[in-house]
C-alpha cells in the first residue's frame, strides 16, 4: 500500500512550488497524472504524450521497457514530463512519498527549463497536444479506411521514421525563401557580371529538412501520405530541442530538485530515501555518460564558481554542443576520468585512444561534443532534384562513415518513398561511394 | 497550485500497437526458424521441451554511423586507472552502446528477442507455410479406419445402449405434466413408474476415420569416413524429417540402423554417437530393413519412409547390390530418400553461392555425378523419380534446402 494521499502530495506541491518561487524560476503549471505501473510503460512508450498516433515501433518499445524492467536491468523512471502548457507530468502510484517529492521537484527543473531555454521558442507548448491528437485521429481514419488500411499506413510511416532526425538541427532559424534567394543572385549577378549560379536549381541551397522535402516534391506520393509523411516531421521537430539539450535539461532539473529539497523542511523519514535515490540518479555510469550525471557535474561547477544567477543565464542561452565546449576544461575532464574509445576492426575489440591528461583532454571534449545528441546521427542533405526527377542526397562526411548495411536500408525506404531514382553519395574508407 | 489526476481504470492504451507488432515477430520467428533448425540446441529434444529461439528484433532502420576508428565513444572511466591503447571489455563497450541515446538513438546494437516455443509449434511454424503441392501430399497416405460413434437418440434400442439421462428425463417431464393436469398428487405415497414410453437409446453410427501412422527408417553409414562433422549434418536432417513427419501423422515410429560393413539396429544415442572404423557396405543396412519391414511392419497397415545418409562412399562391388536393394526399399516405401553428406558439395548450391564466381550449377553438378558409374549416386541413376530423391548436403544451410527440394516436388 502506499505510505501517501493525494492530500499529502498537494501539500508538498504547495512547498515545492514556494521554494521554486523564491529560486527565481518560472515554469508551466504542471499536471500531475497518477497512475500504475502498466500505464506508466504505456506512457513511456509514447514519450509521455497523452495521445499518440499508432505504430507497431511504440509496442516494441513497450515490450522492451517492460523485459529490461522484469530482468531488473532498469528501474522505470521516477520521472517523466513534456514539455506543454501546462506540463503533464506522471507520478507513478507505487512509487512512495518520498520519490514523488524528488520527481514533483524534478518536474518543476524541466518545466522551467521547457520555458526558458531558447531551443524550446518555436515548440508551440500550447497546441502540441492538440496536435498529437489530431494526427493520432487522422492516422486512425487512414488505417480504418478500407481503401487504405493498415499496412500501407506502416509502409510510409516505416520509411518516414527512417529518415526522422533528417530534419533541420537549429530551431528557429528563418530560411530565406525562393524568392529572397533570387533577389540576392540576381543583385550578384549586377554587380559582377562573371558570377554565374543556375537559377532554376531546385533545392537552391542545401536542403536538410528530408521529410518536407520529399513530401512536397515527390510526383508520387497520394495525398494522405504526404500528410503522413507531414505528420512525422512535425512530431520530429518538436523532439529536436530535446534531443539538443538532453545534458543540460537533465542536469538543470537534479540541481533543482537538490536545491528545493534541500531548502524546503524535509523529515528524515522522506530526506534519506531522497538522498539515496539522488545519489544513484546522477552516478556515473562506468564506461559510458550518464547525461543526468555529466550535467549535474557541470552545473553545480558553475553555481560554485559563478553563481545560481549565471547558472540561470546559462540555462537560457546553451544548448548541449555549447555548454559542453564552454564549461568542460581539463580539470572536469580529469576529475570525471572521461576518455574516449573506439573499434579497432583490425583487433575486434575496443581500446582507449584519449584520456583526460593534458595531451587528450581537448580531444576528450571534442568527441564528447560529437557524442552528444543529434551529434550522433549522420547529416544527409538533399543536393539536387534534376529535371527527369532524380533526387541526390549527398552525406555530409565529418571523418565517420555510415553504417553501410544501415544505410543501404534506408536508402531503400527513401527510395520507396520517393518513387523516382534515387542516388546517395558518401564515403567510405576515404573513397566516394555511391548507393 | 499544481493539479493531480488520478486514474481509475486501467487502459492499456499500447496493447494495439503490441498487438501488431507481436504480429512482425511471429513473422520474424517463421524467417529464423530456418537458420534454427540445424542448431545443435533443439536436435533430439522431445515435443513438449521448450527451446529458446533468438529472433532478430525488428530493426528501425536509420542512417548511423559505423563501428570504426572515427567513430569514437566517450564514457567516464571512475575510480579506475586507464591509459591510451587499454583493451576494454567488450561487455562494457557494449553496454556503452545505449549512451547518449536520448531522442537521436542511432547505435547498431544487435536487438534479439528469445521467443519460447515447443518443438510442436515450432515444426507448425515451419511446416505450415510448406505448401506442398498436390502430387507431394500423396506422400502422406492415411488408412482408414472404422470407429464407432454415439449419434443422437432413439426410442428403439438394445438395453446395453439405454440412456439413463434421456429416460429419466422424460419421466420427469410426464409426471410434472400429470401434476398440472390433476391426475397425480405428488404428496401421496403412490409411486409414479417408468413407462415404456420413457425408453430412450442411443443411437450409434459407424464412423469412418483416418488413421494414419508411420515408420521411419533411419540409415546412416558410421564407417572411418564419416566424421562427426558429417554426422551432425545427418543428425540434423533426419531431426529435421523426425519433426516433419511427426507433425503429419498421429503415430509414428522410428528405426535407426547404422552400418559400416555390416549393420546393426541401435537405438538414437548409439546411432549419433557411436562409431567405427573400416569400410562401407551399403547393403547391409538396406538388408536388415527389408527384414524388419518383413517382421514388423506390414506396408499394409504403416506408411514406411526410408531416409539413408552416407558420404556418398561405398565398395564398388556392392553398388549393384544397394541399387537392387534400394529398388525393393522404394516399391515398399511412401519415400525414399538418399542423401549424399560431404562438405565438398558447396558447389551444388548455386544460390548461396551467387556472386561469389565459380559455383557450379546445380544442373550441372548432379548431371556430372549423374554420369560418374563409379559413384553411388551415379549408380542410383535408374531409380530416381519423385518416390526416389536424392539430396546432398555439405553445410547447416543446406539441411532446410534438401527438405524442401524433398518435399518441394523436385527430383
Amino acid at each position: 500500500m502506499s505510505d501517501w494521499t493525494v492530500d499529502e502530495l498537494a501539500y508538498w506541491d504547495e512547498k515545492i512550488i514556494d521554494v521554486g518561487v523564491d529560486l527565481g524560476l518560472d515554469w508551466y503549471d504542471i499536471d500531475y497524472e497518477i497512475i500504475d505501473y502498466q500505464e506508466m510503460l504505456g506512457a513511456m512508450a509514447y514519450t509521455g504524450l497523452p495521445t499518440h498516433y499508432r505504430h507497431w515501433s511504440f509496442g516494441k518499445e513497450f515490450e522492451r521497457t517492460h523485459t529490461l524492467y522484469n530482468l531488473g536491468m532498469t528501474g522505470l523512471p521516477y520521472e517523466m514530463i513534456i514539455n506543454s502548457n501546462p506540463s503533464i507530468a506522471y507520478l507513478m502510484r507505487e512509487n512512495p512519498l518520498s520519490t514523488h517529492l524528488l520527481t514533483m521537484a524534478h518536474c518543476v527543473g524541466h518545466s522551467d527549463f521547457f520555458k526558458q531555454n531558447r531551443m524550446f521558442r518555436y515548440t508551440n507548448p500550447d497546441g502540441i497536444i492538440g496536435q498529437f491528437k489530431v494526427a493520432a485521429k487522422y492516422v486512425r481514419t487512414l488505417i480504418e479506411d478500407p481503401s487504405i488500411g493498415i499496412d500501407r499506413v506502416e509502409k510510409i510511416l516505416d520509411a518516414a521514421h527512417s529518415i526522422k532526425y533528417q530534419v533541420p538541427r537549429t530551431p528557429g532559424i528563418q530560411y530565406k525563401s525562393r524568392d529572397e534567394w533570387l533577389l540576392i543572385q540576381k543583385r550578384l549577378m549586377q554587380l559582377d557580371p562573371t558570377y554565374d549560379v543556375n537559377l532554376e536549381k531546385v533545392p537552391f541551397e542545401a536542403e536538410y529538412n528530408l521529410l518536407q522535402f520529399i513530401g512536397e516534391h515527390s510526383r508520387n506520393l497520394k495525398d494522405w501520405e504526404r500528410n503522413l509523411i507531414n505528420i512525422v516531421e512535425e512530431n520530429s521537430k518538436y523532439f529536436i530541442p530535446q534531443a539538443l539539450t538532453k545534458i543540460m535539461n537533465e542536469g538543470w532539473a537534479c540541481t533543482i530538485h537538490q536545491m528545493i529539497m534541500n531548502k524546503m523542511e524535509v523529515p528524515d523519514n522522506l530526506h534519506l530515501p531522497f538522498l539515496k535515490l539522488h545519489n544513484q540518479v546522477v552516478r556515473p555510469h562506468l564506461g559510458q555518460i550518464n547525461p543526468y550525471h555529466l550535467g549535474f557535474e557541470l552545473f553545480q561547477k558553475i553555481i560554485k564558481e559563478e553563481g545560481f544567477e549565471e547558472a540561470k543565464l546559462i540555462r537560457e542561452v546553451h544548448d548541449d554542443m555549447t555548454f559542453l565546449r564552454n564549461y568542460v576544461d581539463e580539470e572536469f575532464v580529469r576529475e570525471q576520468n572521461l576518455f574516449t574509445y573506439s573499434f579497432k576492426k583490425d583487433h575486434k575489440y575496443n581500446t582507449i585512444d584519449d584520456v583526460g591528461d593534458r595531451v587528450g583532454w581537448k580531444q576528450v571534449r571534442a568527441e564528447l561534443i560529437r557524442n552528444v545528441g543529434l551529434n550522433r546521427v549522420p547529416i544527409i542533405y538533399v543536393d539536387n532534384l534534376s529535371s527527369d526527377f532524380t533526387l541526390s542526397l549527398i552525406h555530409e562526411h565529418d571523418g565517420r562513415d555510415l553504417d553501410l548495411k544501415y544505410a543501404q536500408k534506408v536508402f531503400e525506404y527513401v527510395q520507396a518513398l520517393w518513387g523516382d531514382e534515387v542516388k546517395l553519395i558518401t564515403e567510405i574508407e576515404n573513397e566516394t561511394w555511391e548507393f | 497550485m499544481s493539479v493531480f489526476r488520478e486514474h481509475k481504470s486501467i487502459v492499456d492504451r499500447a496493447a494495439s500497437d503490441r498487438a501488431r507488432h507481436k504480429k512482425k515477430i511471429d513473422r520474424a520467428i517463421k524467417e529464423s526458424i530456418k537458420d534454427v533448425v540445424a542448431e545443435e540446441s533443439i536436435i533430439g529434444q522431445n515435443g513438449k521441451k521448450k527451446i529458446r529461439i533468438p529472433v532478430r528484433g525488428l530493426r528501425e532502420y536509420r542512417f548511423i554511423f559505423g563501428k570504426n576508428e572515427n567513430n569514437k565513444n566517450v564514457g567516464t572511466a571512475g575510480d579506475h586507472d586507464i591509459h591510451r591503447g587499454q583493451k576494454i571489455g567488450k561487455k562494457r563497450a557494449e553496454k556503452a552502446e545505449g549512451q547518449g541515446q536520448g531522442q537521436g538513438g542511432n547505435e547498431a546494437g544487435e536487438e534479439y528477442y528469445d521467443v519460447e516455443v515447443t518443438l510442436e509449434e515450432l515444426a507448425e511454424y515451419l511446416f505450415n507455410d510448406l505448401q506442398l503441392p498436390d502430387l507431394e501430399k500423396k506422400k502422406f497416405r492415411f488408412i482408414s479406419q472404422e470407429s464407432i460413434k454415439r449419434k443422437g437418440y432413439r426410442f428403439k434400442g438394445i438395453r446395453p445402449r439405454l440412456s439413463k439421462k434421456e429416460t429419466i428425463k422424460r419421466k420427469i417431464r410426464r409426471k410434472k405434466m400429470a401434476i398440472a393436469a390433476g391426475t397425480y398428487d405428488p404428496n401421496s405415497e403412490e409411486r409414479f413408474p417408468f413407462h415404456k414410453n420413457d425408453l430412450k437409446y442411443h443411437h450409434i453410427k459407424p464412423k469412418e476415420k483416418d488413421h494414419s501412422s508411420a515408420v521411419v527408417f533411419f540409415l546412416m553409414d558410421v564407417s572411418g569416413s564419416m566424421t562427426k562433422e558429417r554426422k551432425y549434418l545427418a543428425r540434423s536432417f533426419f531431426f529435421l524429417l523426425y519433426q516433419f513427419l511427426r507433425y503429419k501423422y498421429e503415430r509414428i515410429e522410428v528405426v535407426f540402423i547404422s552400418h559400416s560393413t555390416d549393420a546393426s539396429r541401435v537405438n538414437e544415442d548409439e546411432f549419433f554417437k557411436k562409431g567405427t572404423v573400416g569400410g562401407t557396405l551399403v547393403s547391409t543396412a538396406l538388408d536388415l530393413e527389408l527384414e524388419i519391414i518383413d517382421k514388423e511392419y506390414h506396408p499394409n497397415s504403416w506408411n514406411l519412409y526410408t531416409f539413408y545418409a552416407g558420404d556418398g562412399e561405398n565398395w564398388s562391388a556392392d553398388n549393384e547390390i544397394a541399387l537392387e536393394k534400394f529398388k525393393s526399399l522404394k516399391e515398399l516405401s511412401q519415400l525414399t530418400v538418399y542423401c549424399e553428406i560431404n562438405e565438398h558439395l558447396t558447389a551444388m548450391y548455386p544460390d548461396e553461392l551467387a556472386g561469389t564466381g565459380g559455383a557450379f550449377e546445380w544442373a550441372e553438378v548432379s548431371t556430372w555425378k549423374d554420369e560418374d558409374p563409379a559413384s553411388l549416386w551415379g549408380v542410383l541413376n535408374p531409380c530416381a523419380d519423385k518416390d526416389f530423391k536424392r539430396v546432398t548436403i555439405a553445410e547447416p544451410q543446406h539441411i532446410w534446402k534438401a527438405f524442401s527440394t524433398i518435399f518441394g516436388g523436385q527430383t
